[in-house]
């Protein structure tokens, strides 16, 4: 018994002492001009879906839940928006070649109509993060269309 | 004591909410494997009659062929072919024209690219993982200090694409380096138009890769060899041109 409360002890030191690590907040106060958004003057529509369901982990600005302030799900949290922001981030859109914009309009509506994305990890907690048939079909189409002026 | 415990308890729900994750893509997967038979109509791998889409499974009446499964969604997509969708074509069916350089610099990059291509000819995820390392490889071995102006401003922008691409490819399971395969190709495509090389080159066109709408490819040797479908439809495409 004495040894089981050792044990605990210990962990519970080890849980506290690891809330003090800190983590990279992915936060910023403005919107860029090299925003997907208003490069694009994307429909509210749109604009809405991409917001709730990409925005968390494919911009620079991240709204973060409650529960990002706990370790380890805040590491957890980070190195998915590390990820997520190397393979594509709205918040430098402008920035991507025309070429690399292309393709990633591409990436975007496969990702989409395969339902890899938004990832099952993050809808399972952000239930509105899920993209209905009939939003899904919206973004499709709309990326369709800008795809053909580029 | 009772804190301790429940502490404990917290500690232990935030670590199983991160392992549950990527039982819960599998699950996503099968679901979606299920979703897509729902409303499946059937065509011929061979488009003898055109677009025809039949609501059974069985064979083509024409060529005898067993049809295959499409997507009733990819269909709509189908009869857009010749409205919204053309600006899309038209950057998957980028022809390559001959440039008359006999350039030598490219040859690592299309030795790469063909071994890619070649494994997933194979239908192995493996050799074209291995052939999107050597193309990584190709790429940062070459001398692009050689270039100016316009041209390397070109270069930088097919080689950040491709990279892109190649890492892709070297991570992910098969299908999904089809897909970056397919605009792999295009930029390789460009690299090729833009530079020249002194090898012979083919460009073969699959009329049913990228969901119908058609893709190109480069090739070292002229016989027919579907990298987009491998065995399961080797010999679909043809040969729409030939550089050197």
């Amino acid at each position: 018994m004495k040894i089981f409360k050792i044990i605990l002890l210990i962990l519970l030191i080890v849980f506290v002492g690891i809330q003090f690590i800190p983590t990279k907040r992915n936060q910023s106060e403005s919107i860029p001009n090299t925003d997907f958004m208003v490069v694009n003057n994307v429909p509210q529509n749109i604009y809405n879906s991409l917001q709730t369901s990409c925005y968390d982990c494919h911009s620079n600005n991240t709204s973060y839940p409650w529960y990002n302030k706990v370790q380890p799900v805040a590491w957890f949290l980070e190195n998915h928006i590390e990820e997520g922001k190397a393979e594509l981030n709205f918040s430098e859109w402008d920035s991507y070649s025309n070429r690399r914009k292309i393709s990633k309009l591409k990436s975007i509506v496969s990702q989409i109509k395969e339902n890899k994305m938004p990832l099952s990890s993050y809808t399972m907690i952000h239930k509105d993060a899920l993209l209905d048939d009939i939003q899904k079909k919206e973004i499709i189409d709309w990326i369709n269309n800008i795809k053909t002026e580029k | 004591m009772k804190k301790v415990i429940g502490i404990l308890a917290v500690t232990l729900l935030s670590i199983t909410i991160s392992c549950k994750d990527n039982k819960q893509e599998d699950q996503k997967e099968e679901m979606h494997n299920e979703m897509s038979d729902n409303h499946t109509k059937y065509a011929c791998p061979m488009k003898c009659e055109g677009d025809k889409m039949y609501d059974k499974a069985g064979s083509c009446p024409k060529c005898g062929m067993d049809l295959e499964a499409v997507e009733a969604h990819d269909h709509s997509e189908m009869n857009h072919k010749d409205g919204h969708d053309h600006g899309n074509g038209e950057s998957t069916e980028r022809e390559i024209t001959q440039n008359n350089t006999k350039n030598t610099a490219t040859s690592a990059i299309l030795d790469a690219y063909f071994e890619i291509k070649n494994g997933l000819v194979a239908d192995s995820d493996e050799k074209a993982a291995k052939g999107g390392n050597a193309l990584l490889t190709a790429f940062s071995k070459f001398e692009m200090s050689k270039l100016s102006g316009e041209v390397h401003k070109e270069y930088m922008e097919i080689q950040e694409s491709a990279k892109e691409h190649a890492e892709h490819i070297v991570k992910s399971p098969i299908d999904h380096q089809r897909e970056h395969f397919e605009a792999l190709s295009i930029d390789v495509t460009d690299l090729i138009t833009l530079l020249g090389t002194d090898k012979v080159v083919y460009q073969d066109f699959c009329p049913m890769a990228n969901n119908n709408k058609g893709a190109n490819w480069l090739s070292e040797v002229k016989e027919i060899k579907n990298p987009y479908f491998g065995s399961k439809m080797l010999k679909c495409g043809s040969v729409k041109k030939q550089i050197n």
